[in-house]
């Protein structure tokens, strides 16, 4: 079930909220639970089991780690530290184990089976989990988390299994620690307000996504339909343009809606953008977009690596693993490895160079950032190695064929998007974040509010009756 | 004295009571706002709230029903199953003969009509000449057939048969032949207008038009200029010879098919009164690609399919003819070959070309023209029969 559909919004969140007020406090997690596991369930009816699978042996694996033989011992800490790697290395092999199957077998045969030239293993084409990638990072911290010690006693079952299938975080992130709700998984107070202030973020989500990332989408589809290799310079920038809005309120947009549900449902989600496109360089861009996967890559992949500590050639080899790893986590395709690996170029060469002077620059740094960033966001997006290479040839100016999406495309495309593009570049600078914390609790917002989420349903109405107009043939 | 406290108290209670309330709506008026019109369009709104989850639920139970009835009928139904089947096959039979007939009763009304006219023997020869040389030959729009799937979906059927371009002696055409053309379509016209380079026709098109929205006052845009026109303005005041309507793409989650067939014959029947000498090209919907291809949603060929076989009886083949480019663009299995299409349902710009040399080559000349080129051609034909007697007579 999506956020934005009517289903969700219109049956689900009410006859959930219903039944989460009125129960006592106690039974909130149980509630909270079953209605996750429904909420998954409906989309997935299948994979609702894998879900409750890689739960249950998570959370058994960790108590395992906490478990204490009664009989005296010789050795205990030892024994306990075995205990615990034991526990690890299973559930890691478990969890990314499921995770390779689901989501890189195919790419990984095809790789195996392309380079032998014949069929070695099979293609298995199965269909990804929904949100796979997101819940098995929330289990792997978790585990670290036990292992480590910075978890230092094991929560209740149903505590980890909320945590982990919680819905509002369940299918897009943020990948949320289990310390950061550990308290709120224990006891919270459900207050009106806010409930209300959750519902208004979560209509500001919504908006983002349906008004802003849905319709800027088009025209990105539109470009691309025409065919990458056939535009003009200006066509193929405005297509990456359009492209990074798109993913950008998209993403935005799914985040506060989570952090919205969250705090409704009485948690603290914490924030996953922060303005990224306002950066001055490619590493503070990093720093402010998908916060809590960056976090997680330091926390488990960068820092247990030896981080910046262990020498320079080290360093530059642990960004390599990070950023492969963060390109993959994306995709299993060509394309998102080379999308990380871009990153970790640039950001390499930042670190090692001009990357602090930048920072300290007014425009320069900015320019310089949105050059960049909706290059990225086209390797991102165009699976097809020869398509991507067209497209970037095209960005700057290169052709093989002719040119068939010209100026006379251009000024349509702009006569049809304007409204919507100025509307974008406003949401891009942290000014309406500024007015909507504000005047949030102003009368005339409630009004505001209340017209986009209207306008947001119509969208959504308009484009689930008849899917089609959503693309518009 | 107690008494008086307690009542006191009492007091304080209801107006905790009365203030708690209070607090509440100063608390949450956006949550209010939006619980009330959701409240409002849960009860009365025909797409989100009960009536909506009423009717899924009926669907669900027929559905349920439907399974109930099939697993215990099964043998019944198999024989019933086996009857329909003979009656289509029959049926395909018949229609096939049927146009057969068709077919050749067409070419030999009309020959011999000019035989008589002609005051000729009906001679074998002079018949296959004839039907070589004669323009006015009929086309015959010829629907391949197969057997239908059972769907599921209020808006199309399984129509059981694909329409093919008409038959017809087609003349190639040059770039010229567009210079009195105009092209009626959504998206995919669109795309001939931008990238086939037929710069000479008027193209009237936008993403999302359907065949209910063609002729509405609100109109489509003009690509020469941009602007919105009036199409049954249009089509009244200019004339054009040659008119190319493709639509159907947005129709295929809208309404049914009869509906469809209905107003297509509407447009094209409205389109005939405007533009009465104008030849009307019926163009097929393009395939989707088979990973767009979804068979649970309305978003597949059979659909498409059903849509094209409905505009396509509309052909009469002689000033009206139906034009399938899919051959050029799609796989054995009718997929929209996925290496011409980003989304699935739109070629690149590069691969228009190839659609551009597929009108010229599927080209038929309008009546005034023809006329004239008839009359030429009669009095050939005359000669000819006139010379091929006298040879005849010669060796005889």
């Amino acid at each position: 079930m999506l956020f934005s559909s009517v289903g969700f919004l219109f049956r689900f969140l009410p006859v959930f909220m219903l039944i989460y007020l009125i129960i006592p406090a106690k039974y909130r997690n149980i509630v909270l639970l079953v209605g996750s596991l429904i909420f998954y369930g409906v989309g997935e009816p299948s994979f609702v089991l894998l879900l409750v699978f890689s739960v249950t042996v998570n959370y058994g694996l960790s108590r395992y780690m906490f478990w204490e033989p009664r009989s005296p011992q010789q050795n205990r800490a030892k024994k306990r530290a075995r205990r615990k790697k034991v526990a690890l290395v299973t559930s890691l092999a478990i969890d990314f184990g499921f995770l390779f199957v689901f989501k890189y077998w195919d790419f990984a045969a095809g790789t195996v089976n392309g380079l032998a030239g014949r069929e070695i293993v099979p293609v298995l084409m199965l269909t990804l989990p929904l949100g796979i990638s997101f819940y098995t990072f929330q289990m792997v911290s978790y585990q670290v988390d036990c292992y480590r010690g910075t978890q230092q006693e094991p929560a209740d079952f149903v505590l980890f299994a909320a945590y982990v299938s919680m819905f509002p975080q369940l299918i897009a992130g943020p990948i949320v620690r289990y310390d950061e709700v550990a308290d709120k998984m224990k006891s919270r107070k459900i207050r009106i307000r806010n409930i209300e202030n959750g519902l208004k973020l979560f209509t500001a989500g919504l908006g983002l996504k349906v008004l802003l990332a849905n319709q800027i989408g088009t025209l990105w589809n539109t470009i691309m339909t025409a065919g990458a290799g056939n535009l003009h310079i200006a066509v193929a920038w405005l297509g990456a343009i359009a492209y990074s809005f798109q993913i950008y309120f998209d993403f935005w947009g799914y985040s506060v809606m989570a952090m919205g549900l969250g705090k409704m449902l009485g948690f603290r989600i914490p924030r996953n953008f922060d303005n990224p496109y306002i950066s001055r360089s490619v590493s503070e861009f990093w720093r402010r977009w998908h916060m809590t996967l960056g976090r997680w890559f330091r926390e488990y992949v960068y820092f247990p690596l030896g981080g910046s500590r262990k020498g320079k050639f080290r360093t530059i080899g642990n960004l390599f693993v990070v950023w492969a790893f963060t390109g993959l986590w994306h995709g299993a395709d060509w394309n998102f490895l080379l999308w990380g690996l871009t990153f970790f170029v640039i950001l390499t060469v930042e670190k090692n160079s001009y990357g602090g002077k930048i920072e300290g620059t007014k425009v320069i740094g900015h320019v310089y950032t949105l050059i960049l960033i909706p290059v990225t966001w086209v390797i991102f997006a165009i699976t097809d190695i020869r398509q991507l290479i067209a497209y970037l040839g095209n960005m700057l100016g290169i052709h093989r064929s002719t040119v068939m999406v010209g100026t006379q495309q251009l000024i349509r495309y702009l006569q049809e998007y304007w409204v919507l593009l100025i509307a974008c570049i406003l949401f891009v600078t942290p000014l309406p974040g500024k007015m909507y914390h504000k005047y949030r609790d102003r009368w005339f917002m409630v009004l505001v509010l209340l017209v986009i989420f209207w306008f947001s349903v119509h969208e959504i109405m308009v484009g689930s009756n008849n899917p089609f107009l959503y693309f518009r043939f | 004295m107690s008494k008086k406290k307690k009542t006191r108290e009492k007091d304080k209670r209801k107006k905790q009571k009365k203030r708690d309330w209070r607090e509440l709506i100063y608390n949450c008026p956006y949550m209010l706002a939006v619980g009330m019109t959701s409240l409002v369009m849960i009860i009365y709104s025909d797409e989100i709230g009960i009536r909506a989850v009423v009717r899924e639920a009926e669907t669900a139970i027929v559905q349920v029903m439907g399974m109930n009835i099939s697993t215990q009928e099964i043998a019944l139904e198999q024989t019933a199953d086996q009857m329909v089947k003979d009656a289509a096959d029959l049926e395909n039979q018949s229609m096939r003969e049927q146009m057969a007939e068709d077919n050749a009763g067409i070419c030999k009304g009309e020959n011999d009509e000019i035989q008589s006219g002609n005051e000729l023997n009906k001679d074998v020869e002079a018949e296959e000449n004839q039907g070589n040389t004669d323009k006015r030959v009929k086309g015959v729009t010829k629907f391949e057939i197969y057997e239908p799937q059972e769907t599921d979906s209020r808006y199309y059927s399984d129509a059981g048969k694909v329409a093919l371009t008409t038959e017809y002696p087609y003349s190639m055409e040059s770039d010229s032949y567009f210079n009195d053309a105009a092209f009626l379509g959504d998206s995919r016209t669109l795309g001939i207008s931008d990238y086939a380079g037929l710069d000479a026709a008027d193209f009237y098109c936008d993403s999302g038009m359907t065949i209910f929205k063609l002729l509405e006052p609100e109109g489509v845009t003009y690509q020469k200029t941009g602007n919105k026109e009036d199409l049954s303005q249009v089509l009244q005041q200019k004339k054009y010879g040659k008119i190319y309507i493709m639509l159907g793409m947005n129709e295929l989650g809208y309404g049914n098919t009869d509906m469809y067939l209905e107003q297509y014959r509407k447009v094209v029947d409205q389109i005939r009164e405007w533009q009465p000498g104008s030849i009307i090209y019926i163009m097929a919907n393009l395939h989707v690609s088979k990973e767009k291809n979804n068979a649970e949603t309305e978003f597949n060929n059979i659909n498409i399919n059903d849509k094209n076989a409905a505009s396509a009886q509309l052909a009469n083949g002689t000033d009206i003819f139906y034009l399938d480019a899919n051959p050029l663009f799609t796989d054995e299995e009718g997929f929209l070959n996925a290496e011409l299409t980003f989304d699935g349902v739109h070629l690149y710009a590069q691969h228009y070309d190839a659609w551009r040399q597929f009108l010229m080559e599927h080209a038929v000349e309008p009546d005034g023209q023809e006329t004239a080129a008839d009359a030429n051609m009669a009095q050939q034909v005359q000669q000819e029969n006139v010379t091929g007697q006298s040879a005849e007579q010669i060796t005889e």
